[in-house]
């Protein structure tokens, strides 16, 4: 009876820190009632490989808005580094000149982002929707608006290629993902940056350098842009230029899904991986049942708020709780 | 030239102001053909957009909210109306179809701001997207091209004054009244101020934050009706980005996006100074993908510039209060 009660309460637990797990299982349900295909290994891969580099640049925004900031660079920063670091692998051939590429641009829009907020205190949402632009000009002079061509066999291949039915580009996700974790919740670093998003004064007070933590998290995100960059050349095949301006909305709406909070200090990356999921089985399903892109559209956005509001709800009764 | 620090210290639009002007003779330097009277026309026409938009988009940063559906209102509306008229052929009732819902749409933002309290940032990415998936369900993916006698509103003129100039300007005197001389626009302020001392002082805090969120849908319609007779008909991409364009105008127009401070003079004056860059841009025939480079950097300035001034002004605050404490140990 005892221990009954301590499994409810546990999964009562588990719900309350990731408020997405009961809407992922019933779509997994649904899904796989409806459509024979939703299922089967091919789907999953296919589905898996299509949301690596939003997954990569999620875990990057989970960072920033828990320091209560935003950083709406992300989408044309992936373009940017992934068109520089396409046009160098076309005259190189090398894939590490490649990569080293789109990790420096990533690294760079970061910096200029984290020292212009963090250092000198500009408001994140103007100072990103500005590197929001000039990253994608970056990407669009530099490509011309056309897919820049002749990228490395290796790296192509790399993109589609799987290990025990995952591709790999999801395992380089996954590994950020893990990475991050530890970073976010076993070090010192990762505390300090929940402490400045949950109550930056007091954060001030205790001594934290809440500026160099700030700056911290947008490198962190930029350098994250940066690897998922180089991804989408390997997922796709080619670096385009216009990978970026689509995906800003899914990512944020990934991160806030999984329930990670707008107002900072409350989130995980774990979190951020089952809204992500949230949105990829999503799509991959109402594609399989043939519901047009619109009408997806729709179901998105009002998923996006129940999610939303359902973290919130359940996040305020357990600090009341607490 | 301390006079003139201070009034712009306290009139943070005449900064936006000069700038435009600034940049208006720059331009005259570069091409003759800017200060034609057919180019300055145009450069209002092609501002009217943003600027109308920018009007009600001003109402909701003050209060300290913000809304990134007003882009995805703007297409919405443009898709009714054109579905309307082809169908019916009735232009009253497509306008006040088009316009009705747009005021709905806008006014869900704002309840949903009001009975969730989410941040409104993260509702209006949800209704964004609705809105979106809406619109183009409307017209199952299609373009929908409308009469040619409604281009009017887009390219005729009354008086010699282009239609969208007329339109732009009836907008900037009501949101200018609204602000300024009426009731709701202090509330406004205050709500944007400090919502927590508006709500003790029992402003009607909810009431205002709906009629803010109306206010934007309204000008995101009469937006639309320009774009969709100007473009001639509904095309998937109509309304894109509109939003950031105008955040960024009220922005450079010296509104605060915490809230409490801005006008729609600024708004306005800085939606025509994003017109007359992308001008500038065209007649110096630079390649259309640099445009973004030199927006993006032209925030950045602005919004550097602002905070410097700050800081010092902070400062400037700290060291006089410093010497009235001096002063009065003295004694």
């Amino acid at each position: 009876m005892i221990k009954n009660g301590s499994m409810a309460k546990n999964s009562l637990n588990v719900i309350r820190n990731y408020p997405a797990i009961p809407i992922i299982l019933s779509l997994l349900l649904a899904f796989s009632l409806l459509s024979p295909f939703f299922l089967t290994g091919i789907n999953m891969e296919s589905m898996m490989a299509a949301n690596a580099v939003i997954l990569i640049a999620a875990i990057g925004q989970t960072f920033v808005l828990l320091t209560g900031g935003i950083d709406l660079s992300v989408s044309t920063v992936i373009s940017a580094s992934a068109v520089l670091s396409g046009v160098v692998m076309a005259s190189t051939q090398s894939v590490f000149l490649g990569v080293i590429t789109a990790i420096s641009v990533g690294i760079l829009f970061g910096l200029f982002n984290g020292v212009l907020i963090g250092h000198f205190g500009l408001t994140p949402f103007i100072t990103t929707m500005g590197t929001q632009l000039i990253a994608r000009g970056i990407a669009f002079v530099v490509s011309q608006g056309i897919a820049v061509k002749g990228t490395p066999d290796a790296i192509v291949f790399f993109g589609f290629s799987s290990f025990l039915g995952i591709p790999y580009i999801t395992l380089v996700s996954l590994g950020i993902l893990i990475i991050c974790s530890i970073l976010l919740t076993q070090t010192t670093w990762g505390r300090k940056i929940i402490l400045l998003g949950s109550n930056r004064k007091s954060a001030d007070f205790v001594g934290i350098n809440t500026k160099k933590i700030e700056m911290s998290v947008y490198l962190l995100s930029g350098f994250l842009a940066g690897i998922a960059g180089i991804i989408s050349v390997a997922n796709l095949g080619n670096a385009i230029p216009g990978v970026g301006d689509t995906i800003l909305l899914i990512i944020i709406g990934g991160v806030v899904l999984g329930g990670t909070s707008m107002n900072g200090g409350e989130g995980s990356v774990q979190r951020t991986i089952l809204g992500v999921g949230i949105l990829a089985i999503l799509t991959n399903g109402l594609n399989l049942i043939g519901i047009p892109f619109y009408d997806q559209l729709i179901i998105q956005g009002i998923l996006i708020f129940i999610g939303n509001g359902l973290a919130m709800k359940i996040s305020s009764k357990s600090s009341l709780a607490m | 030239m301390n006079i003139i620090k201070k009034y712009l210290s306290k009139k943070r639009w005449v900064a936006i102001v000069f700038a435009t002007f600034f940049l208006g003779v720059i331009l005259t330097f570069v091409s003759p053909v800017f200060l034609k009277f057919n180019n300055l026309q145009s450069v209002l026409v092609q501002a009217s957009v943003t600027g109308i938009v920018a009007v009600g988009m001003t109402f909701i940063i003050l209060t300290g909210g913000i809304d990134i559906s007003l882009g995805a209102i703007l297409f919405f509306t443009s898709a009714l109306f054109a579905k309307i008229i082809v169908g019916t052929g009735s232009y009253i009732f497509a306008f006040v179809a088009a316009i009705g819902s747009a005021c709905l749409l806008g006014l869900l933002n704002g309840f949903l701001v009001n009975k969730f309290k989410m941040s409104p940032l993260i509702t209006t990415l949800a209704t964004y997207t609705m809105y979106r998936g809406m619109a183009i369900h409307l017209t199952s993916a299609q373009n929908v091209p409308v009469p040619r006698e409604f281009g009017f509103i887009g390219n005729g003129k009354i008086a010699g004054i282009p239609v969208p100039i007329i339109l732009l300007f009836i907008v900037f005197g009501i949101g200018i009244y609204l602000l300024t001389k009426t009731r709701f626009g202090l509330y406004v302020r205050a709500i944007g101020n400090s919502s927590q001392s508006a709500i003790e002082s029992n402003l009607p805090v909810k009431k205002v934050t709906l009629m803010v969120y109306l206010i934007g849908g309204f000008t995101s319609a009469i937006a639309a009706l320009i774009l969709l007779a100007r473009v001639g008909g509904l095309q998937s991409g109509i309304g894109i980005g509109v939003e950031f364009t105008v955040i960024a105008a009220v922005v450079l127009g010296g509104t605060k996006l915490s809230g409490g401070a801005g006008t729609v003079v600024g708004s306005v004056i800085g939606a025509i100074f994003l017109v007359l860059i992308d001008n500038g841009l065209n007649l110096m025939n630079a390649s259309p993908y640099i445009y973004d480079i030199v927006r993006g950097a032209v925030l950045l300035t602005a919004v550097i510039i602002d905070r410097v001034s700050i800081v010092r002004q902070t400062k400037h605050l700290l060291e006089q209060k410093a010497m009235r404490i001096e002063s009065s140990k003295n004694i």
